[in-house]
């Protein structure tokens, strides 16, 4: 935020759950293999398939992580996994009903596959008789509820749902917290998650990439999209932490003036989600590094928060990953290949169906 | 004993622990592991405020029993034999 | 710790639309008169005929193709900013907006959904309602408020969560102006999932009642417009009155019933306190959440003994509005606001007979208030507790 009292916070843990696996190591293994087709979802509605990146079931069995959450669903789980990876990678240790930890979770359609499974119960045994158990869980704030739950944390919590930038909001809330020292840490992050609903919707409303390829860099006005899911969690703090990853410098929604120190390397969420990608071009582009990871985990709202993941591994690592899809025709300078790279400060970038920009600026 | 045989209250009894073991999403907990007298709620089977008002729905789409109070419920909900003699007495038999 | 060298921040605007009235002067005659505007469900069909809180009519001029609860926040927004005397050109000011709602958030829409499973067909107009209908988003842009803007899914904390992140926003410099609150319509799928809960009353509510069983559903939207004390002044005027406080705590306990022992609505209390600067005996009346089913009443009357005493004055202003889920933070923070303003607060509708349990009771007439402060609090499903202090200029 250009004029706010607000000066950054230490990312201190990292944690995610996406198509290619669970943690940062999944993450990385990713980033340095490349594109990788994602999994085809089948739609009857569609009288076909779509191709979807989705989280495989078996990494959201984790018994010892989850024990006792056995009515969480696939929204609740991919949430818990990624928050509780974050406070485990950062080492920090919050003693059981400690306050000093707030959470701020975004998503964009929180858990719709459950809110529609209560529909479905409307719909097949009438609005007398549906499942308490599944009301309960289709509301956004179920899987916040368990996050605190499994750190046995009472600090404040919150879930903010927005579709282009909750991820940029819950960041801004989180510095904010922080600075008025209603906590001395926030788990931020987001979840988002596919089904076959939003994926027939997303059929109906945007350009789908039959083969998984998003291109990035086409900047297009009909951009292409395939769906996909996942959670990311940062611990962040403005304490001193051991080994922190890096730094979130600022985010915001609004009020996005070019910043006066320009970013090594620009990312792009343009993944097909919000329509016209038009305003990329207009970005001032030399000696700017351009990347986009999202055919990593998909197209998703969220991507903000993948890609932010993605940042921090390269400035702790100092090095560029290779863009999965290098597709070009706008002629930026591409991270073509992965390899060793001095690396300040990396910006991501996401406008919305609006032409609004938001942005976060990870630095060293 | 009046109406309710043994044989019914069996079944009875082994249909309401695979409904509750799928209905729940009980973890670590087959049917055939539920004692017929093992508490529901609290200690032994660990059920909670949540589970009782699902078990109400539970009974209602399968057994078509409408429960409006919740203090019958209490009494009704303390074990599986409670249960399955609830059930028995408040729905015919297929004899009826 | 928090930093108690706060800067001040002034509720400058005020805006309410439910059941209890169209505006705030209707709902405080409403009040004052103790009538009750509950009815079986007109809105949509259902075989639930539980007593309901209906808002009677939302002005046309802000049917403009939304979604129920869109139309509702738009139209306390109006009020609100009118009332604050900033509508029209706030081009120079960093406006944010942050509301809070379970309805709007969701594709929950089952005529659509029904559609979609007997013939694969998606009606657009209502995915187009739900991609379009981000509340925050909405009203920034139906105003031209340019800042921060958010929407806050904490179930019935959300509209009390909204204003506590406005402040935090205006506190921090991220904003100069928020609008804030909460808005949610009634619809079928809250009624039919408490009712599935076994919390809904087949009669009207009756908030810390011993005869209490459950609550009522309502709609409705309560907004405050929020300056810095800077801001504000430089428009010429001196504030009124002061969002003081906000505390906010999770239960980490059960995801449908709040923690036994009342910890985590007392943490959120006392931070809350603490925030303003202030002792528990200076505040005159909370405005509780109070929705009138067993767990809540008792909860919330053991931590405001523990908190305040015995002899604090404390109401549910659910009587009158229904419990309004997302909106009712939002709602009850504008109730506060305005008791401190008119010096009274109406009676805790529906009560009748203490509970032995609980061991006090909410005013059961008008009564008239003195002092400074008011704190509004709120639970919800998850786990969340939530205060605001307000307070009046001295």
């Amino acid at each position: 935020m250009m004029s706010s009292q607000l000066k950054g916070m230490n990312i201190a843990g990292m944690g995610v759950v996406f198509t290619g696996g669970r943690g940062l190591a999944s993450l990385d293994t990713s980033l340095r293999q490349g594109f990788a087709p994602p999994q085809m979802s089948k739609s009857t509605a569609l009288k076909g398939s779509i191709p979807a990146y989705r989280v495989p079931e078996h990494i959201l069995k984790d018994k010892s992580v989850l024990k006792g959450f056995r009515r969480a669903d696939r929204f609740c789980r991919m949430a818990v996994l990624a928050a509780w990876d974050a406070v485990q990678d950062s080492g920090v240790i919050f003693e059981a009903g400690s306050s000093s930890l707030g959470i701020i979770m975004a998503s964009a359609l929180g858990p719709h596959s459950t809110t529609f499974g209560f529909l479905d119960n409307v719909i097949d045994y009438g609005d007398n008789n549906v499942s308490p158990k599944l009301f309960s869980h289709s509301v956004h704030n179920t899987a916040t509820f368990y996050i605190a739950k499994v750190l046995d944390s009472r600090g404040p919590c919150t879930t903010l749902t927005q579709f282009a930038f909750s991820f940029h909001e819950a960041l801004i809330a989180a510095e904010a917290w922080l600075a008025e020292g209603r906590c001395d840490y926030v788990l931020v992050g987001g979840v988002d998650e596919t089904h076959t609903v939003m994926e027939h919707i997303s059929a109906q409303k945007l350009r789908i990439a039959n083969d998984g390829r998003i291109r990035q860099f086409d900047f297009s006005e009909t951009p292409i999209a395939a769906p996909g899911e996942g959670a990311v969690f940062f611990l962040v703090t403005r304490q001193p932490t051991d080994k922190p990853h890096c730094r979130f410098a600022s985010a915001s929604t609004f009020d996005t003036k070019e910043i006066a120190k320009r970013p090594d390397i620009r990312m792009v969420d343009a993944d097909g989600m919000a329509g016209s990608e038009s305003p990329y071009r207009g970005l001032d582009w030399r000696d700017v590094y351009a990347a986009g990871y999202s055919p990593i985990f998909g197209s998703t709202m969220i991507g903000t928060g993948f890609h932010c993941a993605a940042a921090a591994l390269m400035l702790k690592g100092q090095l560029r990953y290779a863009c999965p899809i290098k597709d070009n025709p706008h002629g930026l300078r591409l991270c073509e290949r992965t390899e060793p790279a001095s690396i300040e400060r990396i910006e991501c970038v996401r406008f919305n169906c609006l032409g609004k920009k938001a942005s976060v600026v990870l630095t060293r | 004993m009046n109406g309710i045989d043994d044989n019914r209250l069996k079944e009875t009894r082994a249909k309401l622990k695979e409904l509750l073991v799928t209905g729940l999403e009980l973890e670590d907990v087959t049917p055939d592991e539920i004692a017929d007298d093992e508490a529901l709620f609290g200690e032994g089977l660990g059920l909670d405020s949540l589970d009782a008002v699902e078990i109400v729905v539970i009974l209602e789409r399968h057994f078509g029993l409408k429960i409006k109070d919740m203090s019958t419920g209490r009494k009704a909900f303390q074990s599986i034999d409670t249960l399955a003699k609830y059930v028995c007495d408040n729905t015919p038999s297929k004899e009826d | 710790m928090l930093d108690l060298n706060l800067m001040n921040v002034a509720i400058t605007g005020l805006g309410a639309i439910s059941a209890a009235g169209g505006n705030l002067s209707e709902t405080l005659e409403t009040f004052g008169l103790g009538k009750r505007n509950a009815a079986p469900v007109s809105l949509f069909p259902t075989s639930l005929k539980h007593p309901s809180f209906e808002v009677q009519k939302i002005p046309e001029e802000w049917n403009r193709g939304g979604s129920r609860t869109l139309q509702l926040a738009l139209c306390a927004t109006n009020e609100a900013l009118e009332d604050a005397g900033i509508k029209g050109d706030v081009s120079s000011l960093r406006v944010g907006v942050c509301f809070g709602t379970t309805a709007a958030s969701q594709l929950n829409d089952v005529d659509f959904y029904r559609a979609y499973r007997e013939t694969g067909t998606l009606r657009m107009d209502s995915v187009d309602r739900f991609l379009k209908g981000n509340l925050a988003e909405v009203v920034a842009h139906t105003f031209d408020l340019h800042g921060p803007a958010a929407v806050v899914v904490n179930a019935c904390t959300s509209g009390a969560d909204a204003i506590g992140m406005a402040l935090s926003w205006l506190r921090n410099d991220v904003c100069d102006v928020a609008v804030a609150g909460g808005s949610d319509e009634l619809n079928l799928i809250a009624l039919s999932g408490f009712a599935s809960l076994g919390i809904l009353s087949e009669s009207l509510c009756a908030p810390y009642d011993r005869n209490r069983k459950g609550l009522n559903l309502g709609e409705g939207a309560g907004v405050l417009v929020l300056e810095s004390e800077a801001v504000y002044s430089a428009r010429g005027a001196k504030p009124k009155r002061y969002l003081m406080g906000y505390g906010s705590s999770s239960d980490a306990y059960h995801l449908t019933a709040p923690r036994p022992d009342g910890t985590g609505l007392e943490s959120a209390l006392r931070t809350a306190l603490n925030e303003a600067n202030i002792k528990p005996d200076d505040v005159s009346f909370v405005n509780a959440h109070g929705t009138a089913t067993l767990d809540n009443d008792k909860i919330e009357g053991a931590v405001f003994t523990k908190v305040f005493g015995k002899g604090t004055k404390f109401l549910s202003t659910k009587g009158f509005t229904g419990h309004t889920l997302g909106a009712a933070g939002g709602l009850e923070a504008v109730f506060t606001t305005a008791a401190l303003d008119v010096g009274w607060i109406p009676a805790s509708a529906g009560f009748n007979c203490q509970d032995e349990e609980i061991g006090i009771s909410p005013v059961s007439e008008r009564t008239p208030i003195a002092g400074r402060y008011a704190v509004s609090t709120s639970l919800a499903f998850g786990g969340n507790n939530s205060a605001l202090v307000i307070a009046s200029a001295e």
